[in-house]
Parts: C-alpha cells; sequence; structure tokens
C-alpha cells in the first residue's frame, strides 16, 4: 500500500498543483517520480508524496529561518497582495470541493487573515524578501503561511516599547487588542484567529522570532513556549482534518 | 439603501480591499436621504475577515450609527467577524 505508483494527474490533484508543476519539480529534482511503461509516463510512489506532504512545514520554515534571503519556489510564493488573493481564492474552490461551507468559510478567513497581516506589519519595511511563503495541501488538510518581515516583537513594540521578547509579544498579539499600526485603532487578526481555533476542530502552530505556540478546540490559555530555532518574521501552520 | 456585499466580492479578506470598497460606496452614500435605514447584505459572502469589516463595516457604522441593519449574517466567518469588532 505504501508503495503504491500514482499517476502524474492523480498526484497533482493531491499535492494541489498542476501537472506542469510536477514536470518542473521532477526537472529540478524536487519531487522526482519514478517512470513506468513503454512511454515512460511519470508515476510516484505514494511513499514519496507522503513524505513530501510532511515536508511543506520543514521548507516554510527553513526558508524563514535561513540567514541566506532567497526566494521561494513561485508556486509557494505570494509577491504581492494580489497573487496571495487569487491563491487563497483557488485554496477556497479546492477546499470547497471536499468540505463542508463551514470549514471552507472559517479556514479561508483564518489563512486570509494571516497572509494579510503580513503584508499589513511589512508593507515598505520588508528586509529582505518582500511577501510570503503560502502553501496548501488539502489531502494532509494543512495550510502553511511564513514571511521574512520583521515579526511580531518589532511591529508590537511602537505601541508597546515595554515588550523585551518575542513570547511576551506573540501572546498580546493573541490575546489584546492592539495595533502596531499606531494611530490605527484596529489589531484584533489573531485574536480573531484564535477565536476560531478554539470553537472548531482546527489546530495551529504559530512562531514570531523564538517564540511559539500551538492552539486547538477547547484550548482556554495561551501558552507560549521557547523555539530552538528563531526565525525572522512569521510562521503559521493550521490543520483542519477535523470539519471535513 | 441595501448594500448587498456580495457585490464587491466573496471572498472578502485584506484591508487594501475593503478600504478599496468603501471608497468607491461613498458616492451611494452620498445619496442617503436623513433617516433612511442601510442594510448591509451578507447574502453570497462566503469569508469575511475583521480586516476587510473594520475598513467598510467600521466607517460605516460609525457614520451612520443604528441606521445601519445587517441581514444574512449567517456565515460562520461573518459571526466570527462580528463578534470581533463587536469587543
Amino acid at each position: 500500500m505504501q508503495n503504491k505508483l500514482i499517476s502524474i494527474g492523480k498526484t497533482a490533484k493531491i499535492l494541489g498543483v498542476s501537472i506542469d508543476t510536477l514536470r518542473r519539480w521532477d526537472l529540478a529534482g524536487r519531487l522526482q517520480p519514478t517512470r513506468s511503461g513503454p512511454r515512460g509516463h511519470r508515476f510516484y510512489l505514494q511513499s514519496d508524496i507522503e513524505q513530501f506532504l510532511q515536508d511543506i512545514d520543514a521548507i516554510a520554515k527553513q526558508w524563514a529561518q535561513s540567514p541566506q534571503a532567497f526566494e521561494p519556489k513561485s508556486e509557494m510564493y505570494c509577491q504581492t497582495r494580489d497573487v496571495f488573493q487569487a491563491r487563497l481564492e483557488q485554496f477556497q474552490s479546492k477546499l470547497g470541493r471536499i468540505s463542508s461551507l463551514p470549514t471552507v468559510s472559517l479556514i479561508t478567513a483564518i489563512a486570509g487573515e494571516i497572509g494579510n497581516n503580513s503584508f499589513d506589519h511589512n508593507l515598505g519595511n520588508w528586509p529582505d524578501i518582500p511577501g510570503i511563503f503560502f502553501f496548501f495541501d488539502i489531502r494532509s488538510r494543512k495550510v502553511v503561511l511564513a514571511d521574512r518581515g520583521q515579526g511580531i516583537l518589532t511591529t508590537l513594540k511602537r505601541v508597546r516599547p515595554e515588550l523585551s521578547g518575542a513570547d511576551e509579544a506573540l501572546k498580546v498579539a493573541f490575546t489584546e487588542t492592539i495595533s502596531g499600526r499606531y494611530p490605527e485603532t484596529r489589531g484584533n487578526g489573531l485574536k480573531f484567529v484564535r477565536s476560531i481555533i478554539i470553537t472548531n476542530p482546527f489546530t495551529l502552530y504559530f512562531q514570531t522570532g523564538d517564540a511559539y505556540l500551538n492552539l486547538k478546540e477547547y484550548d482556554k490559555d495561551i501558552n507560549v513556549q521557547q523555539a530552538e530555532v528563531s526565525l525572522k518574521g512569521c510562521f503559521a501552520s493550521i490543520g483542519f482534518e477535523g470539519l471535513i | 439603501m441595501t448594500i448587498q456585499l456580495k457585490k464587491f466580492g466573496t471572498t472578502l479578506v485584506s484591508r487594501p480591499s475593503g478600504k478599496e470598497a468603501w471608497l468607491a460606496f461613498q458616492p451611494s452614500l452620498n445619496e442617503i436621504s436623513q433617516d433612511e435605514e442601510i442594510v448591509v447584505d451578507f447574502d453570497g459572502v462566503v469569508v469575511l475577515t475583521p480586516s476587510w469589516a473594520d475598513e467598510f463595516l467600521t466607517p460605516l457604522r460609525k457614520q451612520f450609527n443604528d441606521r445601519v441593519k445587517l441581514h444574512n449574517k449567517d456565515n460562520p466567518s461573518v459571526i466570527a467577524t462580528l463578534a470581533i469588532l463587536d469587543k
């Protein structure tokens, strides 16, 4: 079962990318098929696909952690908000084929809020690579977003100079209505994300700098922990296995 | 007057698009008579976030207060967004 051969068309559907993308990934050595049959059609080992899916988190995190700035692969990179909006709607449509409207609505809203937050807080101030990493995998019920922006501490310090670490900033962002874009009064995006996660069968891993938190349904408290490796900007991994 | 939000799109998530919607709708808002009710109809909206709503609904409510009525707000992301904005 683990090593079943999967056609390129089915693999494209599983990964949520086009067949052309898979061909490019093959040439780049990113995800390689085994050739089969007289015409040498591409087939993929199921175990390779599973492995690849698990790697999305790692790919995004590595990009956000890397001391060297580089652009993510184009399929995973939204340099501008317009590209993000288009990909988000694509995700919404794909998710709509397999899940209920509440799931589509809420997961897209969370991903949209987190992704747009990155643009809102870093517009004109991107330290190196502008834009965000955004990739979803319908099959493993996961959406991953990351940016190499200034991070929550830098943003919130403008209105809360007493904040001393990413851990405090992360907690404030998830619990208090405060905007790093003073004098604007807004700043409730991550509270919104939290309110949805804890009332639905979803999960969230969120990291900024060297602080991270895990949230799931019914969680009452915010428990911020110290990450082993610090990253630039923010990283979020949303899981939605429960509501399909 | 009824504002059909779906005419601005069905995935209403970013601040710039909320702001753009608000600005684009100004001429229509200027035509409203003194006591006219403003109905915001969420019918057809699939995704709404506080970012978008904060650029459109917040100034609308600020300007017209109780004259703003919200209809068809049963979409889960609409419910969650309104709950956050009302806090």
